[in-house]
């Protein structure tokens, strides 16, 4: 049934988790932008970082401090991130592979089967759920969940975050320019392998943060990164690879697409919206809304 | 003492000798010229002098301290540069940020001033100035070499500039702003190492040239002497013009 009501709610819930999408995608991008990899163990970040959450309010923080909790997790995936990436995906820059992209999957894959059975290992196969001190909230005329609109909250500060590092400091400066021309970079003395590690870890986090934030919602469990992350390169085809307005867009856009199929067609098949979607792009513009065709050698 | 010196250099790609034994020296504040007819290994030479290759065998020394194998960023650091044939700016980078990279990557407690300061010395002496806030990728290619030298200059503590073929392909108007930055910083103290085709060019800013022939040094002095050689002559041209 068509209302005004109903399309308007639909659309702040999809822009809302859009927003979560967002930060998967937008850690993808920023990985390959400047290591040149794909990272394919994000969604176990993302799981690593609910862990983090559920053990922290559990365990040492309480539910007040669920928001402290939010920040630990992703200080933890980063840190994670930091320490993982020179002892796993440093070797492919180091010395000249010839399968640099079959290094990086095959690591990147056993890497993800490794943190899920230690997932499995010490956590079991079950369900936590964090919990939060959050109340429901008013979103205009609209009931919402806390968890729900604090995980927009925290999402829309860590990209506004983000975006100041990227655009404002020295550290973003150096990323960005690594991302354009990685020996330049280098021949203008900056530590390529040290900033390989900074970039890893930053994409991480924001996978972490993610998985953070959604722990109330969708739970705590081994595998709960899988289906983020399927979103996360949903929205990579559809806003191009390498393209952060792209990660934006397309999350939003995967977000509001999802909610619309689900409020409006059938409610079972909302995963299946966004592949629809990832043809459509596929058909019409193959290189996604904001990437190029083709890339430099 | 020599700023810069390399010793029995050697890099193989399977058969070939690409450099066979290399042993350059460069003195405080000369600007040296490195010439030779294509394939004799020049481009080698720079990337095993500056970090982007490691060499099989032999020894690189700057300022006394060996930096052989070092990685290009830490001999940047080591006060050692190179420019590349193709230049290599960051094309989504404005001018003016081009340049911040180099300095901030090893200098960042004096803070922004003084980059900028220098940046706008820099930018003046290259004329790039009325492009300060462009993408690098709107530059031509002349602008583009001009701006990567200036990148070089940026680094704080640099002794050494080793430019592979900074003229090649840019017009003269271009061609003689570059050497007046080069002359310039030559002035400051910095030593210069200049790979080039352009004979005239290496006649006017180079007192001694170095000449490399099939991955060995084959003569090194002033380039008048050296024109002078028949084994020099025989290699560019192929045959003796006697």
């Amino acid at each position: 049934m068509y209302s005004t009501e109903l399309l308007i709610q639909t659309l702040i819930a999809g822009v809302m988790i859009g927003v979560l999408y967002a930060l998967m995608a937008l850690g993808i991008t920023f990985i390959y932008s400047i290591v040149r990899m794909i990272n394919w163990a994000m969604g176990e970040f993302y799981m690593l970082g609910s862990y983090i959450q559920y053990v922290a309010v559990a365990y040492a923080l309480g539910r007040n401090y669920w928001w402290l909790a939010i920040l630990v997790s992703t200080a933890g995936t980063f840190l994670i991130g930091y320490l993982l990436e020179p002892l796993l995906i440093k070797p492919m820059h180091v010395r000249p592979m010839e399968r640099r992209d079959d290094y990086a999957t095959v690591v990147t894959i056993a890497l993800l089967l490794m943190l899920r059975s230690l997932a499995v290992a010490i956590g079991g196969p079950y369900q936590y759920r964090p919990e939060t001190n959050l109340p429901i909230m008013w979103v205009g005329p609209l009931p919402m969940e806390g968890a729900r609109v604090m995980a927009t909250v925290f999402a829309l500060a860590a990209l506004a975050v983000f975006y100041f590092v990227i655009s404002k400091t020295w550290i973003g400066l150096a990323l960005r320019a690594m991302a354009q021309n990685r020996v330049a970079a280098q021949t203008s003395g900056v530590d390529v392998f040290r900033f390989d590690a900074i970039a890893f870890a930053i994409g991480v986090a924001l996978a972490g943060l993610a998985g953070a934030l959604l722990a109330p919602l969708f739970l705590v469990y081994p595998t709960n990164g899988a289906v983020t992350t399927v979103k996360g390169f949903e929205i990579i085809v559809i806003g191009g690879l390498g393209s952060i307005p792209g990660a934006l867009v397309g999350g939003v856009l995967l977000g509001v697409v999802e909610s619309l199929g689900a409020a409006f067609i059938s409610s079972p098949y909302q995963n299946a919206y966004g592949f629809a979607l990832v043809l459509l792009i596929l058909l019409i513009r193959p290189y996604g809304l904001f990437g190029e065709r083709g890339r430099e050698a | 003492m020599s700023v810069l010196a390399t010793t029995g250099l050697t890099k193989r790609y399977g058969g070939l000798m690409a450099n066979d034994g290399v042993a350059v020296a460069l003195t405080q504040g000369e600007i040296r010229g490195l010439i030779g007819p294509n394939g004799a290994g020049k481009t080698t030479f720079v990337n095993l002098v500056t970090g982007i290759e490691r060499p099989d065998a032999g020894e690189v020394m700057l300022n006394g301290s060996a930096i052989t194998g070092f990685g290009p960023h830490r001999v940047a650091k080591n006060g050692l540069v190179r420019s590349f044939q193709v230049a290599r700016v960051f094309g989504n980078l404005s001018v003016r940020e081009n340049l911040l990279v180099p300095y901030f990557a090893s200098e960042r407690t004096s803070g922004r001033a003084s980059a900028l300061a220098r940046i706008t010395e820099l930018l003046r002496l290259s004329t790039l100035e009325p492009l300060a806030d462009h993408l690098a990728k709107s530059l031509s290619g002349g602008q583009r070499m001009l701006l990567q030298a200036c990148a070089g200059f940026m680094i704080p503590g640099v002794k050494v500039h080793v430019l592979d073929e900074p003229f090649a392909g840019i017009n003269p108007v271009v061609k003689d702003t570059l050497i007046e930055l080069i002359l310039n910083e030559n002035q400051a103290g910095a030593t210069f190492l200049i790979v080039s085709h352009e004979m005239e060019i290496i006649r006017r800013i180079c007192p001694r040239v170095t000449v490399m022939i099939a991955g060995k040094v084959a003569a090194e002095g002033p380039l008048e002497e050296i024109a002078r050689r028949d084994d020099v002559v025989t290699a560019y041209l192929g045959r003796s013009l006697q």
